[in-house]
């Protein structure tokens, strides 16, 4: 029977498809008990999928050697000693033989007596244990329902349903041609809805009652726009999607028209557009849709996903790759930003810091890891022999961690020249300004740089002390927020005076209801994925740069965001 | 049977990595290990009891350790906690 579900739109798209539906890993399961004779079969069940469960563990951890890896693999090694409690599998065995409750139940139960406990905690760091005892119960609950052929199949013509997703597992469910994505849970400003927008996969995120009404094999039809999902579409609806298909092509190809045209406002202003890119599809679609480079290239993509650390040379060849792919236009690259919000949910996160998002991640990291910065620079300096590279430093906060970098910078060059080997004449040095600290000083060290690089969605996370993921705080986060419309133009305007070039390379450059609004405050230079360039383009064509920019101060005196969407809606509408 | 109460010294307390260290180093000796900590008593060699102690810094706990190895268990186990758990530095 037809029904229709809502949820927040996260990456645009149409997509029909079967549903395939992986449930989460808290339980809600109802009693189940098991007659006498089957207790033997069921403790049986319960070894196979603890045994399962401990082989998946180890097999994740054989693939994670390597320095960078060590603090990710303990926590999977404490993934594998809760497996093996033996109070825990006590506790297990002995409601299956004595309560005669089947072995779904009985880690219901085991998992809902511990749970009381976590929660009843003051201190959140031991409270928040209890997500690695859940993680574990879900791999075993999963394993007790593993079919053979499961995995096996691919995922072509499939819709995924799951009450949350990682985003490490996006580019591989999109590479086994999964159609589209429904979560439970999530926010359009989560890392995995960015990683599916780059991949062109739609998503619908927040989908309350996705799991509760979505089987197995139903038909789905998903819009990624409206976030809206129907269950066994009915004529209807299958009539309206095959309309709305035709007019996504036709767009489409009215869009391809725009490749070769200039990103020039209205009244004659060229505007730099660049590309967030690392994968070699996406290097390709950036150049075919006539980007003025890459804007901002994510070296943490080479490190994730894999036994080791990449070396030196490795490193080389990948960003050579993006520097041949560019031919001849800049290709900016970020040293390693590793972030709590970058590593998944899947066991994998750097979640041994009290406070991830304010703890040792992007240069912190980097300088207090001298080996791998070095090895990260000496990579980039000498793919700059192939064509101009720009080195670009992430979560920068003060001066003196600039300058830090900077030094390597310079060492590295001069040993790579003594070495003869060849590097690259002009290489830029910028900073990605997205701690609020770095944003209000920027002219301050704006004598140690060649460019700027704003990185708005940690950026208005830090200002308005709203995490971008978090469920019930997505009216909280948003760019439009007058402080963070603020904050940008006096980036903007400082960066002017001091003829520092400064491009914003956050989601809200991709959205080109918000383009307006970055062009009147006196940006001229974005980076979006790529899949976003000849829409942002299509738009920046129809601006009146002037018109904009005599608006800016009415956009400045804006109190609240709904009187910043009055002002866009204005500006649009006129 | 041996009991020892020993001071927890080290930043984080016992929080989980301190925690895997405790049992894994537990469960290499025969004996049984029980630790007691602000009124509540956990399996020693249970990671799950462990971290429900949920003992942070400053706080002190129990062990109890019994059995053939007694003595060596109790050694290493306080020998775990004077070195931080090798965690700082």
């Amino acid at each position: 029977m037809r029904r229709a579900l809502a949820g927040v739109g996260a990456s645009k798209g149409l997509a029909l498809g079967r549903a395939r539906v992986r449930h989460p890993h808290v339980l809600t399961l109802s009693e189940e008990t098991i007659a006498a004779d089957a207790v033997d079969g069921e403790l049986a069940r319960l070894d196979a999928a603890m045994q399962a469960a401990r082989e998946e563990l180890s097999g994740l951890r054989d693939r994670l050697q390597g320095q960078l890896a060590q603090e990710i693999g303990e926590f999977l090694d404490l993934h594998v000693l809760i497996l093996d409690d033996p109070d825990l599998k006590a506790g297990l065995r002995d409601l299956i033989q004595t309560g005669r409750y089947s072995a779904d139940y009985a880690l219901k139960l085991q998992r809902d007596r511990l749970a009381a406990v976590f929660q009843a905690m003051d201190n959140d760091y031991f409270r928040t244990r209890l997500d690695d005892l859940d993680h574990v119960i879900g791999r075993v609950h999963a394993a007790l329902h593993r079919r053979d052929d499961d995995g096996q199949l691919g995922l072509a013509g499939e819709i995924l349903v799951a009450d949350d997703i990682a985003p490490a597992e996006l580019a591989e469910l999109s590479r086994q041609q999964l159609l589209a994505v429904v979560t439970r849970a999530g926010s359009p400003l989560s890392h995995s809805a960015i990683i599916a927008r780059g991949l062109h996969l739609p998503m619908v995120v927040g989908c309350a009652d996705a799991l509760s009404h979505v089987n197995d094999g139903d038909a789905l039809l998903l819009d990624g726009r409206d976030g809206l999902l129907v269950v066994e579409p009915d004529a209807g609806d299958l009539a309206r999607y095959r309309v709305a298909r035709e007019k996504i092509e036709r767009k489409r190809t009215q869009l391809e028209r725009l490749k070769r045209a200039p990103t020039r406002t209205r009244d004659g202003i060229d505007i730099g557009l660049y590309a967030n890119a690392e994968r070699r599809e996406e290097i390709a679609e950036a150049l075919s849709a006539g980007c003025d480079g890459v804007g901002l290239y994510r070296t943490e993509y080479l490190f994730m996903g894999r036994s080791d650390v990449p070396d030196e040379d490795e490193q080389f060849h990948a960003y050579r790759d993006a520097v041949l792919g560019m031919a001849g236009k800049p290709v900016t690259l970020r040293t390693l930003d590793l972030g709590a919000d970058k590593a998944d949910s899947s066991g994998l996160a750097l979640r041994n810091e009290p406070n991830p998002a304010l703890g040792l991640r992007g240069v912190r990291l980097s300088l207090s890891r001298p080996m791998l910065l070095d090895a990260q620079l000496r990579a980039m300096l000498r793919a700059a022999a192939f064509g101009p590279v720009r080195v670009l430093v992430p979560m920068v906060t003060a001066r003196e961690e600039i300058e830090a970098v900077r030094a390597r910078l310079q060492a590295m060059a001069a040993r790579l020249r003594d070495d003869r080997v060849p590097v690259g004449d002009r290489v830029a040095f910028g900073v990605m300004v997205e701690v609020p600290a770095a944003a209000l000083t920027l002219s301050d060290y704006a004598d140690l740089i060649d460019f700027a690089a704003v990185g708005t969605n940690d950026l208005v996370q830090y200002l308005l002390a709203a995490d971008r993921t978090h469920d019930a705080l997505d009216g909280l986060y948003s760019e439009r927020h007058p402080a963070v419309l603020r904050l940008l133009h006096r980036m903007f305007t400082d960066a002017r005076d001091a003829g520092l070039p400064i491009h914003v390379c956050g989601e809200i450059a991709a959205r080109p209801e918000d383009v307006p609004l970055l062009l009147a405050l006196g940006l001229r230079d974005l980076s979006v994925h790529p899949g976003a360039a000849l829409e942002v383009r299509e738009v920046i064509r129809g601006a009146d740069l002037g018109r904009l920019r005599r608006r800016a101060a009415a956009l400045l005196r804006c109190r609240t965001r709904a009187e910043v969407d009055r002002w866009a809606a204005r500006t649009a509408g006129e | 049977m041996l009991e020892r109460q020993i001071p927890v010294v080290n930043r984080l307390g016992l929080h989980a990595r301190a925690s895997a260290k405790l049992v894994q180093l537990l469960a290499g000796f025969k004996a049984q290990a029980t630790l007691v900590g602000a009124g509540r008593e956990v399996n020693a060699k249970s990671i799950m009891g462990v971290l429900l102690l949920a003992a942070g810094q400053g706080s002190s706990v129990t062990l109890r350790t019994d059995g053939p190895d007694e003595a060596e268990a109790m050694a290493a186990a306080e020998a775990l906690f004077a070195r931080r758990f090798d965690e700082e530095s």
